[in-house]
């Protein structure tokens, strides 16, 4: 009797250790560790639906809602925002995306013109995109929290779930700074407090949808719901890119020593005008 | 102060003075340039640079009316919509012929918006391009 009481502790001992060893790891106690992933974690991501392939932004729609479907921007920054648009018809556009900064969350997911990669590990999605040399989000999907005060950051803290095949994602501690953008020559800076959550599923066989509510309470009147499209390609042409977009204020030189360097290139006004090192 | 760190302070004075120069002005819109009007050069390709996250061409051209070669910059989307678009960093090189069709500055200075590139000696003419919006591309 003693012996089975033992053993049977013994095995809920297991099955207590083996539960907690699989519970999502709690942002708010100190302790919590990202535990190593199990053969059934790796197994499990077989389920998931097949999000491989290169996935790239159907341009023509993030230009039709422009005006189909504009933000609702509170009224004075309304007036930026018309403003903005009339300085890019004057050819002289707002940059946005300038001084490669990433361009953040939700903006990447909003206006990108450049193609993103979609990977599952267990407890974590991550998107990679190409272009502004830090383009990257980690979700995880691992159960945890948001941290009770996490680091502001471009693309944020982001916590993810999965709804049948669609992956819900909540992201908040986004930069004042980082841009609600419509275009890269219009938007505003969220100026604080904004969250994004995503609903984010296959619309067809390979058609990407993302559908975003987006609530900046600085600069909306109200939340914005708004869906974004993604095409998928298999052929490797279409692999991504390194995107380090520094590299391209500079040019290939040679120093004195012979060695291959950067020479900076000359800009006026945004654009390249000349570099003595060529 | 010595005479190293003088010699510091100065390269620290030139490395700033480079670096004012040459401002992150490297991602933007492209409203700069004038959509409805577009410019044929003749030139030779000075250096072809094939960075994130603008392409750059340029180019020696020397316009109609114009008295010498001038340098000019033209450019165009990143090199991984390019490498979509059948482009490679190796498309064109420094000496190559060409002529091009160009979206002007509205400013008036020398640069563009790169609409297509044609090169003389092989009459190959290549086109900046998004792509087709569809899936499976091949």
């Amino acid at each position: 009797m003693g012996f089975c009481f033992t053993h049977r502790a013994s095995i809920v001992a297991v099955i207590l250790c083996a539960r907690f060893a699989a519970a999502p790891a709690l942002a708010a106690d100190k302790d919590a560790i990202n535990a190593p992933p199990t053969a059934q974690d790796w197994q499990a991501l077989a389920k998931l639906p097949d999000w491989s392939g290169v996935w790239t932004p159907v341009i023509s729609d993030q230009v039709a809602q422009e005006k189909t479907n504009r933000p609702p921007w509170k009224p004075q920054i309304a007036k930026q925002i018309q403003h903005m648009y009339a300085e890019e018809e004057a050819g002289r556009p707002f940059p946005i995306i300038d001084h490669c900064f990433p361009t953040g969350m939700p903006s990447w997911m909003l206006i990108t013109h450049n193609a993103f990669e979609i990977l599952f590990t267990p407890g974590r999605v991550t998107i990679l995109g190409e272009g502004d040399g830090n383009r990257l989000r980690r979700i995880y999907t691992d159960g945890r929290p948001h941290p009770a005060d996490p680091d502001p950051s471009f693309h944020g803290h982001s916590i993810g779930h999965w709804e049948n095949d669609a992956l819900v994602i909540d992201t908040v501690a986004l930069l004042p700074q980082a841009y609600l953008a419509v275009s890269e020559a219009v938007g505003v800076p969220n100026n604080g407090d904004m969250h994004v959550v995503e609903h984010l599923h296959l619309q067809g066989p390979d058609t990407l949808a993302d559908d975003l509510e987006i609530t900046a309470n600085k600069v909306l009147s109200k939340p914005w719901l708004t869906t974004r499209k993604y095409y998928r390609q298999r052929a490797q042409k279409f692999d991504i890119a390194e995107g380090v977009c520094e590299q391209g204020s500079f040019t290939d030189a040679v120093d004195k020593n012979g060695n291959a360097i950067f020479a900076p290139i000359k800009f006026d006004n945004g654009v390249p005008v000349g570099s003595d090192s060529k | 102060m010595n005479r190293a760190s003088m010699n510091c302070a100065a390269l620290a004075l030139i490395l700033a003075a480079a670096l004012g120069a040459a401002p992150s002005r490297a991602h933007h819109s492209f409203a700069m340039f004038e959509p409805t009007k577009t410019l044929t050069l003749k030139g030779t390709v000075k250096a072809f640079q094939w960075t994130n996250p603008h392409v750059i061409l340029w180019v020696l051209a020397q316009p109609e009316g114009a008295a010498a070669a001038q340098e000019w910059s033209l450019e165009t989307t990143s090199p991984g919509v390019l490498t979509r678009a059948g482009w490679t960093r190796q498309s064109l090189k420094a000496g190559d012929r060409v002529s091009l069709v160009i979206s002007p500055l509205r400013d008036g200075s020398h640069g563009g918006s790169l609409n297509s590139v044609t090169l003389l000696d092989t009459g190959q003419t290549l086109v900046p391009s998004f792509g087709k919006e569809q899936p499976g591309l091949k």
